[in-house]
Parts: C-alpha cells; structure tokens; sequence
C-alpha cells in the first residue's frame, strides 16, 4: 500500500512539477543543444587536457558517446516490473519523472535528478508498485495451500490456534527508515479450553523462579529493579546524621539503631526516599522528601 | 538630611497642598490616601514615605509603613523598603526591592554576583535585591538552626533563570551581616572545565592541581573574610617544601597570603583552610568560634564529569583534582557550628540535558547519596506581586524607555512573553 500511495504522490508531484519547471527544463536542453551546436571541435583527442610537451600526449581510448536514455523511449503502458524488477539504486535515465531534490541554494530550486546523489541515497520502493506485487502474489499462489474450508469463523480460528503472533509495521516520514516500536511482536495467548494444563504450567514456572541459580548471588545494586532503603547510602547517612545529632550518651550498637529505626520521622524519610527513587522526580515528591528531612532534622 | 528639614522644605514649597491634606487627614484615612493621590505624583509620596520612616526607623515600624497606603497598594505597590538588614526582614517585605550596601557590595561579593546582575548595579548605580519567599525561607531555617548539630544542606533548586543564585547571595548577605564565615565558591562549573594548568599534585600522586583557579579563589576568600584572617588561628603544621612551612599557631591570614604569592601550592593551600575552617568552626560562640556558611552554586559538577584531559587524552574523573576532593569534604555532614547552602546550575553544567532542573536528575546518583538527607528549597518564577515589583523598579530607574511599555497593553506583553522569569524578563526589557 506504501508503494501505491507513492506511485500516486509521485506522479501528481510529476504533474505539478512539469507545469512549474517543465518550462525551465526545456530552455535548459534547449540552450544544452544550442550550446553543443556551437562548440568548436578541437582536433586533438584529449578533449580539454592541455598539451603533455615532450612527454607526448596520453593515448586513451575515445570516450563512446552516451546513447539516449532510456526514458525517452518509454511508451506509457509500458511494463515497469520490467523496468524495476527487484530493489536496485535510483537511475535517473530510467525514472521518467522530473523529480528534484535536494537544498534550494541561494533562493533557487531543489537540484534536477541527473546526477542527484541525494535521490541516490534514500531507498525508493520503485520495485514493488501494485502490478509488481500482483505478480509476487501470483509467483507464490503456487506454493500456497487452499484455507481450511473448516476455519470459518474467528472463534473456530482461536480454538485451534490459541497462541497467535502479532507483528506490526510502520510507515512515517523521518530520517531513518527503521521504527523502533516496529520491533515489538506480541504475542497472545488466550486461556483456552485445558484450563488445568495452563495452572499446571504456571505453577511449574512459580516454583522454578524460586530456585536460585549460582549466578543470580552476583546481583548488584544496579540491577536491582525496585530500590530498597535497607542498606542504601541513604540508610547509612540518616542514621550517621541522627547519631551525630544525639549527644554523647547513647552507646554506639544495634539497639540505637534499631531504636532509630523504628522512630515515625525516619519511617516518613525511608517512604519518601523510597518513592523518589521508585517514581522518579516530580515537585510533589520533592516536597515530601523536604517535609520529611525537616522533621528528621528537627528544624 | 534630617527629618524635619525635608519636611521643611516640602512644606515650602507645597504649603497649600500640605496643607489641604492635613484637613483630609483630619477627616479620615480614606480621605487623606485619596488627596495623597492626586497631589503628589508617584516619587513624591515616596519621599514622604521615607520621611514617615526616618521618624521611625528599625523593623518595629515598618507596619506604618503598610498601614498608610492599602489603596496604594493595587495601582502603585511600594517596591522599595528602607530594612536593609537580611535579619529583620520578614514575610510583609515579599516582593519588596531593599539595597545592598556599597561597602558590603564591594567586600561580600568580589565573585559571588551573576554577571549580568554586575553590569545592573553599574548602571543603576545601587544594588537592590529582591526579597522573595526561598531566601526568606533559607533565612528561617538558619536563625532556627541548632548550631551543636551536624551541619544542615539546603539546596536551592528551580527552572533556569528563576533567581537561584540571586536567592544564595541574599543568604550570604544575611550571614555575613551576622558575622559568619562564609566560603563562597561562586561557580564550581568553572573548577571542572576550561582549565588552563593543571599540575600533577604533590600531596597525594594521583590527584590534580589547578592552581590559577586556586589562587583565585583565595584572593577572593581573603577580600571577603579580612576580619577572620588574623583570629583564628592554624592547629596543624604544614609543610610545602623542605624549607617552607606554616607553623603551629600562626594565624589563617598567613596561610592564605602564602597561597596567594606561591601559585603552585595554592590548590593544598585551599585544602588547608577548609580543613581548618572546618575543625574550628565546631566551638561554641564564647571560645572565639564562629559560625561557617559554605556557599556553593552549581554544586552539581561535583558528581558530573570534566572536560579536563589528562597529556594521554584521558578524562579526569571530578574527584582526581584537589579542589573538587576538598571541596567533598566540605559537603559532609560529619562537621557542626555551621550550614552548607547549595545551588543547582544547569547553564555551566557539563553533559547534562538543558530540560532539567530538579534536583535528583542535576546531582546523579553518587551527588544525591553524598548530599541526603539535604532540604531542598524550590525557586520559581516571579509570582504577579513580585512581577509588579519588578515592572515598577525598573520604571522607576527609567530602565524601560519605550512608551508603549509603560502601558497596561505594554505590560500584558512583557508578562506574555517572559513568562514572569525573572531572568528572562532582564533580557527583555534591556531592549526596551
């Protein structure tokens, strides 16, 4: 559909184009033809090489001259599958539109096609027009099967086929031609008719994530998904703080700490702390965490 | 001039005026605003305003001030108050322009002011700040503040040019005025970047020096705390080179001289005096202690990356230069008799995106962990009070020249079209 949509868009912009700049472009060739009418014809073969002096002028073989291109000779119901049979690069003689590309220097146009290499560069889907594809389609029928006369209706579709793949594709206007969400592929599993084969599966699945495996003891702050208070920087550094604040007195042990600990104001601090880091920032998380530091800190 | 003098001589020459508007006085409060208002034109009421006020200067009477003009307050707000001590400023003075003395300009803030505000005070030829709710709020906490505990981070955080630096030097302004130390580092961004020396230290192998930047800082620190220098006095020997030390005893000035002329030291130097300044600053107030305001803007390029290459193109890492690791130091909550106040700076930050303001996106991870438990003090654009205040002001230094800025249509568009950001709105109306 992206190849029929483009066909359309090119030839309007072929239309509007050759009524803006068809005039331009014949002046150009006329004045092309005139000037090369007019050219004086050196007799040396090295056309525009000065001469090499006493070194004596370099034999090279005479340069054959270009025939015409071959959208001149395009009849208009022409076979372009034959034209553009597979992907291949842009070539101007064989595009019989006059497209132009390119950065409009100094208040000018966008430059011609011929020997654009802004054309060149982008993929074109000149290969897969709606008469091209008809013919793949026609090419692979061969290989296909009739559908299952049985398959009627989607619910008998599902039961058979519980599990189904959903690719998606995307087409929009950017620098690069790959989509990133383009790579996601669902995939659907409907809870079909063996319930209790699925609730054994799943049980299965629960007892094996509880097993440990040898590796998973090298897990590290960072892979952490959800962040926890327990021994974070953040834990060490509110009860230092608190420790400092109490004067000489209170032994150092783990009774202080777990007193400290257990306080209201430093359960507040570990919530709040705990949301910024989970949620992410916003200024009502921000706020909640200043609140909570300002009772931890007794200001 | 003296009180009465002034009123002298406006009773000459608007005898008949003053007149009339003591008998409206006479008739109520109502009356009087109203003759007030069509007599004498806009910088005239103020001048009686501040009459009134020489009568009864100090904070106590700033109510008079409010009292007399309610009616005032809608069509021409008083943007200007005469208390210009941070300490006795309060809630009532929000939105209110006070001037920074000449004296305290030159010797509190040799570095510590945004440029552009620098070039203001040249052209207005005074320096007046903003009272605005975060500074106030700063201010609330310090006098609040238990100076036997650890010392307390205050961030202050906000949108680009919404007065966070201007917030930090109002703060400044107020400790310095109760004699506080303050070490001032205007812009850490310049630490991390640009440097145009940088030696390998001599103290520690692995670490850097930057001494321009060093040295810098310590002509500046010994301009703004000349009355500390000679007081405290050093606890430690320190040895620079075989033959040069600074002894046991002698006072901080010495150190900081010694900086200053010896270039190459200067960065252990600045080590130094932070680990002094930080020992001592834990006595109380009768052993000649003092309290310490370390003040950071831009506090964020303490946890981010340098720009600075090592000679094998490598990239030092913040805490391999002297200053950035002294400067930690500092940070930590582990000292007391004093307050860390912190700026977030996205403008000078390196590799950080231009959308982000709050705190935990600016620190990183390891700044957040280093900084927590920390307040954080939100700075936000001008409210509409504080934007009045700031149309006015500038109309009445004859900032805004063009006519149709002083129109209500004028106005509409300038609020449009900053958003009310205050620096923003400096900008705009430069062109005006």
């Amino acid at each position: 559909m992206a190849a029929h949509t483009l066909n359309i868009y090119m030839l309007s912009l072929g239309r509007m184009h050759c009524h803006i700049y068809g005039r331009n472009v014949h002046k150009a060739l006329n004045r092309a033809t005139y000037a090369t009418a007019l050219s004086t014809n050196n007799s040396s073969p090295n056309k525009g090489f000065p001469d090499r002096g006493s070194r004596g002028p370099i034999i090279r073989r005479p340069r054959r001259e270009e025939g015409e291109p071959r959208k001149d000779r395009m009849p208009v119901d022409q076979d372009w599958t034959a034209v553009y049979p597979t992907a291949a690069p842009f070539r101007p003689g064989s595009v019989p539109l006059p497209v132009r590309m390119g950065f409009p220097v100094k208040r000018g146009v966008p430059p011609e096609k011929k020997g654009n290499l802004e054309l060149i560069k982008i993929p074109n889907f000149l290969h897969l027009t709606p008469t091209a594809i008809k013919k793949h389609c026609e090419a692979m029928k061969l290989f296909c099967t009739e559908w299952p006369s049985a398959l009627d209706t989607n619910v008998k579709c599902d039961e058979h086929f519980p599990i189904k793949i959903e690719c998606k594709d995307y087409v929009s206007a950017g620098t690069s031609i790959r989509n990133p969400s383009a790579r996601i592929v669902n995939l659907r599993v409907s809870i079909c008719p063996n319930y209790d084969y699925a609730m054994y599966l799943l049980t299965v699945l629960y007892h094996e994530s509880w097993k440990t495996e040898a590796w998973e003891s090298e897990k590290t702050v960072a892979d952490m998904e959800e962040y926890s208070w327990e021994d974070s920087p953040s834990q060490k550094n509110a009860l230092s703080t608190l420790v400092r604040m109490q004067i000489a007195g209170e032994v150092e042990g783990d009774a202080v700490r777990d007193k400290l600990l257990g306080r209201p104001e430093v359960q507040e601090y570990r919530e709040s702390v705990i949301r910024l880091m989970n949620e992410g920032e916003s200024e009502s998380s921000i706020l909640q965490y200043r609140e909570a530091v300002k009772k931890l800190l007794k200001l | 001039m003296a009180p009465t003098a002034v009123s002298n001589k406006l009773k000459a020459t608007h005898r008949k005026q003053f007149q009339e508007l003591q008998e409206a006085g006479e008739k109520g409060e109502r009356e009087r605003t109203m003759t007030l208002h069509r007599l004498f034109p806009l910088r005239l009421r103020q001048t009686i305003a501040q009459v009134r006020l020489l009568h009864g200067s100090g904070c106590g009477h700033q109510l008079e001030e409010v009292a007399m003009e309610p009616e005032l307050r809608k069509e021409t707000s008083v943007f200007r108050t005469q208390v210009n001590d941070p300490a006795c400023q309060s809630e009532r003075h929000l939105g209110q322009y006070y001037t920074l003395p000449t004296s305290h300009l030159h010797t509190i803030f040799p570095h510590g002011l945004p440029a552009r505000y620098q070039q203001q005070v040249k052209t207005f030829n005074e320096g007046c700040v903003m009272v605005r709710q975060p500074a106030l709020e700063l201010i609330s906490y310090l006098k609040a503040a238990d100076y036997s505990k650890p010392a307390v981070r205050y961030l202050l955080y906000g949108l680009k040019g919404s007065g966070k630096t201007m917030s930090l030097c109002h703060t400044i302004h107020y400790c310095s005025t109760q004699g506080w130390l303050v070490l001032h580092i205007p812009d850490a961004h310049l630490w991390v970047k640009n440097c145009k020396e940088l030696l390998p230290s001599s103290y520690h192998t692995s670490r850097f020096d930057q001494p321009i930047e060093a040295s810098n800082w310590l002509r500046n620190f010994r301009t703004t705390n000349e009355r500390f220098l000679s007081k405290i006095k050093l606890r430690q020997r320190y040895t620079w080179t075989k033959r040069e030390s600074t002894e046991k005893g002698s006072p901080l000035g010495e150190l900081v001289d010694m900086g200053v002329s010896r270039v190459k030291s200067s960065s252990d130097v600045v080590g130094a005096v932070l680990k002094e300044l930080r020992l001592q600053a834990a006595e109380t107030e009768e052993s000649e202690g003092f309290r310490l305001a370390v003040a950071i803007d831009g506090v964020n390029s303490l946890w981010g990356r340098t720009t600075i290459k090592k000679e094998d193109k490598s990239p030092v890492a913040p805490e391999e230069l002297t200053l950035i690791h002294n400067l930690r130091k500092m940070i930590d909550n582990n000292w007391c008799g004093g307050a860390v106040i912190a700026t977030l700076s996205q403008t000078g930050s390196l590799y950080s995106p231009s959308s982000a303001y709050l705190p935990k996106e600016l620190l990183g991870e390891e700044g957040f962990d280093s900084m927590d438990p920390f307040i954080p003090v939100p700075v936000s654009n001008y409210s509409e009070k504080e934007f009045e205040s700031c149309y006015l002001y500038y109309l009445d230094r004859h900032w805004l020249q063009h006519p149709h800025s002083k129109t209500d249509e004028g106005k509409k568009e300038i609020i449009f079209l900053s958003n009310r950001n205050p620096s923003v709105l400096e900008r705009l109306c430069a062109f005006l």
